[in-house]
């Protein structure tokens, strides 16, 4: 483990809505990176006042803040939108800035900080797929490298009313294609299903994703064992990331589930499903920031 | 909404689709064929079709569908001459490009669009999309017994600003007495420019008093199944409501012997048990959960060695909502645990 | 975009300036500032504006602020490449400053589409109350304005029923505040009464245009109003269906009326006034789905489910805009429903 740097990443955080806003929180606590920039496109906004108050510095011209000034950063948070990022991409490839891109654009490589963070340091530009994904991608993983074969995983996440704003509701598609396809690439199954369902209880309910599996010759110790310490790894950047229901065999399946509860850092705590790319985002951008001092970035 | 004259109600026919969760979703070729076309020549206006949870929803968090939702569709269409072909479609669940797109190809006329009760922005796109390719689109709101009559009229507005065509309040769980149904689907009938529907269940042995509140209060469609069928308590006894309304002088256009003749169908060929109202059922109803829970919930109890009707209190105090199965799984575990520790 | 298509638009601006454009004579070598710019409303502005420029040599140049410029350069590229036209990407929420040249200012921008009013009144309030109050303000320190129209809503009146008739200018409509119904209606209304504030405090020259129903080119059939239903229904030979007894009155105006009617607001519009931009020709809807299924020569079935008793009437009185600007309906609706029909026609095959 490299010591810290003297000197600290620069990262700029492109959407100052609440998305933005907790990811300033987050890399101010970061012992590797550091926030330049903090950029919106209306100095009113309640994210650029939070951000002056925190003592960072804010622009309110978009992607042309970074163009006017294209060494104030070696890296990028997109949280704008889709389209948005469509724009921004190519700007920040040509200035040799990376792209972690946490709209739905996909035009980068999919990231599972606990899966390939390493081969994603090569790129300039990562896609942190969606919450479900995140959640549960990483146990999809294991089952495709502890078990013979997998037949079939399905993916159900259950999320807060709350903590589904109007574009995800409006993207409830998109949002299971792009699940259903970062499960398939990274367990190397080629079935797979991704639910959603959104529960109104009061007090909110946290993020919670159960995995099935069909695993004709099902070696469960082998699962119990790799998912123990996925779940450890995950819990690197994710602190509260809980196995709720260890992997089981029942009924004709495996079910395990994880519940997440997020940081409470800007965003409310039940907000997990949120917060978990948000922590994926930073675990990405850290490892470029330690991959710069060790020589490689 | 002015004067409409209590004297039309559009009977939908789900007997093949909510009835499904009855068979943990195992209806065959023959079971379609033979409802179908009893249904058909009854003169059932819709008849739906599909695994229990609706299009897409074939999966093991809620039951594989024996048959795929192609062949169930086709199955179902080439035996309906004059009804209309439904299905039940739950964002979430089914996607547009996957599920929706074909099941145009197979000549489905009706799509009912479902959200929970409080969550109709996520009928937007699917209503839209069904709307643009001509066909009759419904909004449903489902475990509607969870929101105020001012919250059910808020989600319903929504689904009217879409396209769609009539609103449906379901009463998944069983939960609702006459009195609710008069609240909820008067407020809803005063105050949107589209017709309501309602659906029961009757784990409160309330399903055909639901179904005739919910028409003194307005409601211009009532769903059924023939003999109730469907998983817990079951559904409203589709006959019963046909014959309810003769009485009543209420108009179906549905013939009464052979709505009679299709329910004899069911009961001999197709249910495995005539629903009731069992100890479990009726805790589900009290408990305010999704009854096509019931299943599930027996099968876990047996499984992790709790009683059943402990896990039903538990998922209702934890406000559990419809595809939430896993949630029962996690009770059942919880419960064998605390039992474990005395 | 068809050359037929194309002809049909300037055909249509052709027939609304008549024979002479000297009525929008004020408009020559001025600048024009359009927020919701590459909407409905922008567009035609635009086509109107373009057609002066090259039929007269009007020299008017026209700026159109949107939030996604993109969608107007795939939709309309003549349009898009013509150099008397700017793009301005941003949200009108966050605008400071309006260009200094700007002379005239037509604020179109919000969405009268009900699906986003309900899926998203935050954002739909917001849009109309920030959106207005920003643009009102930066409008404060221009140097050369001369006239902004807003654009509000004919929803600001309210409920209507029969016995009203068709509905003036000074009808204080009824809206239940604390229904999720009045998210833009009452924002319209707010964002009136807001341009009035700041009329009275800076003597900011500004007219209310109350817009009823349109249907032509450029609208979007997948918009959940009853004649777009129709026609694409039409269009495609399934089943127009009517839920209610098919008896509601509405008026359909044609776009290139709404455009000139706007640009002449613009420049004689007096300020503090406001001015319904509808026509007064109301139709039932059952007769509407009449004409559309007459003109497309569609084999669809009309069905009225009888399931909903509705005596509504939203038809506009013309007699302020007729007696004091002279502005009169020249699209009759056979004409409106005709072109449109040819329009979305082609749109459909895409």
């Amino acid at each position: 483990m490299p010591e810290k740097p003297i000197k600290k990443l620069k990262v700029a955080i492109l959407g100052s809505g609440n998305i933005g806003t907790d990811l300033l929180y987050k890399v101010l606590r970061s012992s590797w990176l550091e926030c330049s920039m903090f950029i919106g496109r209306n100095l009113a906004s309640k994210g650029i006042s939070r951000a002056l108050t925190l003592g960072v510095s804010v622009s309110d011209k978009g992607i042309q803040a970074i163009q006017d000034n294209p060494d104030c950063c070696d890296i990028v948070f997109d949280c704008t939108s889709a389209l948005s990022h469509q724009i921004h991409a190519p700007i920040l490839a040509a200035l040799g800035i990376i792209a972690i891109d946490l709209t739905p654009a996909k035009l980068g490589p999919f990231c599972i900080p606990s899966i390939n963070l390493d081969s994603c340091l090569d790129g300039v530009n990562v896609n942190m797929i969606t919450c479900g994904g995140q959640a549960s991608i990483p146990l999809a993983y294991v089952l495709g490298q502890t078990q013979k074969q997998v037949d079939y995983i399905e993916v159900v996440s259950t999320i807060a009313s709350k903590s589904a704003g109007p574009g995800t509701r409006l993207n409830l598609d998109e949002y299971i294609e792009t699940t259903e396809k970062g499960v398939q690439m990274f367990s190397g199954c080629s079935r797979s299903k991704a639910i959603l369902n959104l529960n109104p209880a009061e007090p909110c309910i946290n993020m919670q994703t159960t995995v099935y599996a069909q695993v004709p010759q099902l070696d469960l110790p082998a699962l119990q064992k790799g998912i123990a310490i996925m779940v450890d790894k995950i819990r690197q950047y994710v602190p509260s990331y809980q196995l709720v229901i260890p992997p089981t065999y029942e009924n004709n399946r495996v079910i395990m589930s994880v519940r997440v509860k997020g940081m409470g850092d800007f965003l409310p705590s039940y907000a997990g499903n949120l917060d978990i790319i948000n922590c994926a985002a930073i675990a990405v951008a850290e490892k470029f920031a330690m991959a710069k001092v060790d020589g490689r970035g | 909404m002015g004067e409409v004259e209590m004297s039309k109600v559009i009977i939908s026919d789900v007997t093949l689709r909510d009835g499904s969760h009855a068979l943990s979703h195992q209806l065959t070729e023959a079971h379609i064929v033979a409802y179908a076309k009893a249904a058909d020549a009854a003169g059932v206006p819709i008849v739906e079709v599909g695994h229990g949870n609706g299009l897409g929803a074939s999966s093991l968090q809620v039951g594989l569908s024996l048959l795929d939702d192609r062949k169930m569709l086709e199955t179902a269409r080439a035996n309906l001459v004059h009804s209309r072909l439904g299905i039940h479609v739950i964002p979430g669940f089914a996607t547009i490009n996957k599920d929706l797109k074909f099941a145009f190809e197979y000549g489905v006329d009706v799509v009912r669009v479902a959200s929970h009760c409080t969550e109709a922005d996520i009928t937007e796109r699917h209503i839209s999309y069904t709307r643009e390719k001509g066909k009759e689109a419904y909004g449903v709101l489902a475990m509607s017994h969870m929101a105020s009559k001012e919250v059910l009229l808020d989600e319903a507005l929504k689904m009217q600003s879409y396209g769609a065509e009539a609103v449906i309040l379901m009463d998944s769980a069983g939960a609702y007495i006459p009195i609710d149904v008069l609240e909820k689907v008067g407020h809803l009938s005063a105050h949107l420019k589209i017709p309501v529907g309602f659906h029961a269940h009757n784990n409160l042995g309330m399903a055909i008093a639901n179904s005739v509140a919910a028409v003194e209060a307005g409601a211009q469609m009532i769903d059924g199944t023939a003999r109730g069928f469907g998983a817990g308590a079951g559904n409203a006894q589709l006959e019963v409501i046909v014959a309810m309304f003769l009485r009543l002088g209420i108009e179906t256009g549905i013939d009464l012997y052979k709505v009679l003749d299709a329910a004899d169908i069911v009961e001999k060929e197709i249910m495995q048990n005539i629903p009731y109202i069992s100890s479990v059922s009726l805790v589900s109803g009290m408990a305010g959960v999704f009854s096509g829970f019931a299943k599930h919930v027996t099968l876990a109890a047996k499984e992790y060695g709790v009683d059943p009707r402990d896990i039903f209190f538990e998922l209702g105090a934890r406000k559990v909502v419809g595809g939430e199965e896993d949630k029962i799984v996690e009770v059942a575990m919880e419960l064998q645990k605390r039992k474990k520790q005395g | 975009m068809e050359k037929y298509l194309r002809e049909m638009i300037t055909s249509d601006c052709q027939e609304v300036i008549g024979s002479s454009p000297k009525a929008l004579d004020k408009l020559r070598n001025r600048v024009v500032y359009v927020t919701g710019g590459t909407g409905f409303i922008g567009t035609w502005i635009a086509e109107l504006v373009s057609y002066l420029n090259d039929t007269y040599n009007f020299g008017t140049q026209l700026f159109l602020l949107a939030r996604d410029t993109n969608a107007f350069q795939d939709k309309v590229p003549h349009l898009a490449e013509r150099s008397d036209i700017r793009l301005i990407r941003s949200d009108v929420r966050n605008i400071i400053d309006i260009p200094v040249e700007v002379n005239y200012i037509i604020h179109a921008a919000a969405t009268p589409d009900n699906r986003q009013h309900m899926s998203n009144p935050l954002a739909v309030m917001e849009s109309i109350t920030k959106g207005t109050a920003m643009i009102l303000d930066a409008a404060t320190t221009l140097p050369n304005l001369y006239n902004i129209v807003n654009i509000s809503s004919g929803q600001i009146y309210g409920q209507q029923c029969r016995d009203i008739g068709t509905i003036t200018e000074d009808v204080a409509g009824t809206l239940p505040c604390n229904s999720i119904t009045s998210v833009y209606p009452e924002a319209k209304r707010y964002a009136e009464t807001l341009c009035c504030a700041y009329w009275s405090t800076f003597k900011l020259p500004v007219v209310t245009a109350r817009p009823f129903a349109f249907i032509g080119p450029y609208q979007l059939l997948d918009k959940p109003w009853a004649i777009n239903n129709f026609i694409r229904d039409a269009l495609t030979g399934n089943t127009i269906r009517i839920i209610s007894n098919g008896m509601p009155v509405r008026s359909y105006m044609y776009p290139s009326d709404m455009a000139y009617w706007l640009l002449r607001m613009l420049v004689d519009g007096k300020s503090g006034i406001a001015y319904n931009l509808g026509s007064q020709y109301g139709i039932t809807l059952r007769d509407i789905a009449e004409k559309v299924k007459r003109c497309s020569d569609s084999t669809s079935e009309i069905v009225i489910k009888e399931m909903h008793q509705d005596d509504s009437v939203f038809v506009s009185d013309n007699s302020l805009v007729f007696s004091t600007l002279g502005l009169e309906i020249k699209v009759p609706i056979d004409k409106a429903v005709e072109r449109s029909i040819r329009w979305f026609r082609e749109r459909i095959k895409n």
